[in-house]
């Protein structure tokens, strides 16, 4: 028998428009949930990893091989020589930039009460190849190499009830187990893209970081950035093993992705929503599976007059197969695309996480701006036509089984 | 009678009497357990060593005191010269050169480590009044490092203290504290102290090294070492004052 079964299948579909559009339309609420979902986890991915690398631990980390061993006791001794480690690292091929960094827990002294903070020490000039701390300074400036200078996280000023030009004096433990306690000036507010950072932090100049903690010339920690086409694990191997070889110095030399736990969490989180995302469609799909089933039994003395014509089984279940196929093509294009214009608002409007995420230690900024990224955009639109189309398989196959005569039969 | 009959009936007497008729009573021995220790005014120096998992640090100190509240400890060892802490009656206070305002303890930042040691701030500058702070009863006797002591069992009366619960060992003839533990109200043991050697000053006996451990840091011993002592000198009025402090 030849027939155009695309044709045909294409105008069934308008034979009960409305049933048609109630399919479509849950295919494309299933795809503009994914489309939205993905790349909202795709945003938190990327802006993770940018503030990992920007502002805990580099792409590339030096500490101390003892270090993490004893790191809830805040062992500062255990540190390391910043002009040797930084002067060998940087000659390590695919090393773009170095710094040096000492984060230590504070105590800000202020009207007799002690207020736990996160203390800093950074070289401000290294360090803008890692934070861009002019774009992040909302008032005042960045404080001066030997200085008492600090500049102080928004949140945190907040709480604290200080502002620019305020005093407080900061008491902690030091590199040599004792204690000791300096007082700085207020030089600069800052509101870091992580809630986290600018409810504790405080950063100050690591040559002054260095004189409170009895650090002179050492540094918890020597953070590197890669040049492109370099992969992070391959520079932290060479790193360490150009440290041990020029210095004989035993270091925990990792990769960023290698020493963040919550960055895995959300490459597994990724793999789960993919999974997610075929469970949503399967689900939006039940729709097709039933309106199809419907359609075999509406049009069962069709099918038998069409098998008495000649039309062979295959060819019974390619047409409905057909028409399952151009109502997703129809619903997963028009949920891409709403999904994409949901996204691109999105990017400039912003989410704003501030409230959710008080009080979460998660190094994702506040304010999320979810970017279109068109390989998922294509990716999430193939995902429901091919999903979507094989669910009506299922009663497709069921009107080649159909026998001729009982189907004249049915009334 | 004859007074030879008189005599030994007097003898006899005194030799049945209540054996509790002289003993000492368990605040009598801590009243001048605080005594012993207590100066008009006093000046020592010294060293604190502590041995821990990362190897041992020393530092050493300067320390005045007057009666049983105040004191003064200025620390010399390079790491942390210049640092100093004061304590009046009721309030303790830390100098850090580099610091524009001095920095009040209170509270439970009291019980925090100095420099790293076993001891705690208030370790460093305990007020010499125990019976105001503390019940006390006797239980029983022992002996320490050969010498012949009361066991004591002192139990707060306020919660001001760092230790609910303390059992020493009081020396019966010197009345120094040769051993103590330092537990909470339900038994727990918080700290544990022993003099390891002694001095003699004015015909008291005073600790010249002892060793603290800190029940709450594992692998952590502190060695408090006094190298002179000399008591009832004279002191400037103004030594333990907040504007002494600060220059």
């Amino acid at each position: 028998m030849t027939i155009k079964l695309p044709a045909v299948a294409f105008r069934n579909i308008f034979r009960n428009l409305r049933r048609s559009i109630l399919c479509a339309v849950a295919i494309a609420v299933s795809a503009m949930a994914i489309m939205a979902l993905l790349s909202l986890l795709e945003t938190m991915e990327t802006d993770m990893a940018t503030n990992l690398t920007s502002y805990y631990t580099g792409e590339v980390r030096i500490r101390h091989a003892e270090y993490e061993k004893y790191e809830r006791y805040n062992p500062l001794h255990l540190s390391l020589d910043t002009e040797a480690v930084i002067s060998v690292a940087s000659d390590v091929g695919g090393v773009k930039a170095a710094t040096a960094r000492i984060n230590f827990p504070a105590n800000l002294y202020i009207d007799g009460q002690n207020n736990g903070a996160m203390g800093v020490g950074v070289d401000f000039a290294t360090e803008q190849a890692f934070i861009d701390f002019s774009a992040i300074v909302d008032e005042g400036r960045i404080p001066k190499p030997g200085a008492n200078e600090l500049l102080m996280g928004k949140f945190l000023a907040h709480d604290l009830g200080l502002s620019l030009g305020d005093k407080v004096t900061m008491l902690t433990s030091t590199a040599l187990r004792g204690s000791n306690a300096m007082t700085f000036t207020i030089v600069g507010i800052a509101s870091f893209p992580v809630g986290g950072l600018s409810a504790k932090t405080v950063y100050i100049p690591i040559d002054r970081a260095q004189y409170l903690l009895r650090m002179e010339g050492k540094t918890q920690e020597v953070l590197l950035l890669t040049e492109d086409g370099y992969r992070e694990r391959d520079v932290a191997q060479a790193v360490e093993t150009a440290l041990e070889e020029y210095l004989s110095l035993e270091t925990e030399t990792r990769a960023w992705k290698d020493l963040n736990m919550m960055y895995s969490f959300l490459s597994i989180a990724k793999f789960i929503y993919y999974v997610m995302g075929a469970i949503f469609f399967v689900l939006g799909s039940t729709v097709i599976i039933n309106t199809t089933m419907m359609v075999i039994y509406e049009r069962i003395r069709e099918i038998g007059t069409l098998g008495a014509l000649g039309m062979q089984g295959k060819e019974l279940t390619r047409l409905f197969l057909l028409e399952g196929t151009f109502i997703s093509i129809a619903g997963s294009t028009l949920g891409t695309l709403v999904g994409v214009l949901i996204v691109f608002i999105l990017s400039k409007t912003g989410i704003n996480f501030t409230e959710a995420m008080s009080g979460v230690d998660m190094e994702i900024s506040s304010i999320l701006f979810p970017r279109v990224n068109w390989f998922t955009a294509l990716y999430v639109w193939i995902y429901a036509i091919i999903i979507s189309s094989l669910s009506t398989l299922i009663p497709s196959r069921k009107a080649s089984k159909i026998q001729i005569v009982e189907a004249l039969r049915y009334v | 009678m004859s007074k030879r009959i008189i005599i030994v009936l007097l003898g006899l007497t005194i030799l049945f009497l209540p054996v509790s008729l002289f003993a000492i009573t368990a605040q009598e021995i801590v009243r001048e357990m605080d005594a012993q220790a207590t100066f008009e005014t006093s000046y020592a120096t010294g060293s604190i060593k502590t041995v821990d998992r990362f190897g041992t640090k020393e530092s050493t100190f300067k320390a005045w005191s007057r009666g049983t509240t105040d004191s003064l400890i200025e620390f010399t060892s390079i790491a942390e010269r210049g640092q100093k802490i004061l304590r009046t009656k009721g309030s303790l206070y830390l100098f850090y050169p580099d610091a524009e305002e001095l920095i009040r303890m209170q509270g439970a930042a009291l019980r925090q480590s100095v420099l790293g040691s076993d001891l705690s701030y208030e370790d460093m500058t305990e007020e010499k009044t125990t019976l105001d702070d503390y019940d006390v009863t006797l239980d029983g006797s022992e002996t320490v490092r050969g010498r012949d002591c009361h066991i004591l069992i002192l139990t707060a009366k306020t919660r001001q203290v760092a230790y609910p619960v303390q059992k020493i060992w009081v020396d019966k003839e010197t009345f120094l504290t040769w051993k103590g533990e330092y537990a909470t109200n339900h038994g727990r043991l918080l700290k544990k102290m022993e003099v390891l050697d002694t001095l003699v000053i004015d015909g008291r006996t005073l600790p010249k090294e002892t060793r603290i451990e800190d029940a709450m840091k594992s692998n952590s011993a502190t060695w408090m070492m006094l190298d002179t002592l000399e008591v009832n000198i004279p002191l400037e009025s103004n030594l333990f004052t907040l504007e002494n402090l600060t220059w």
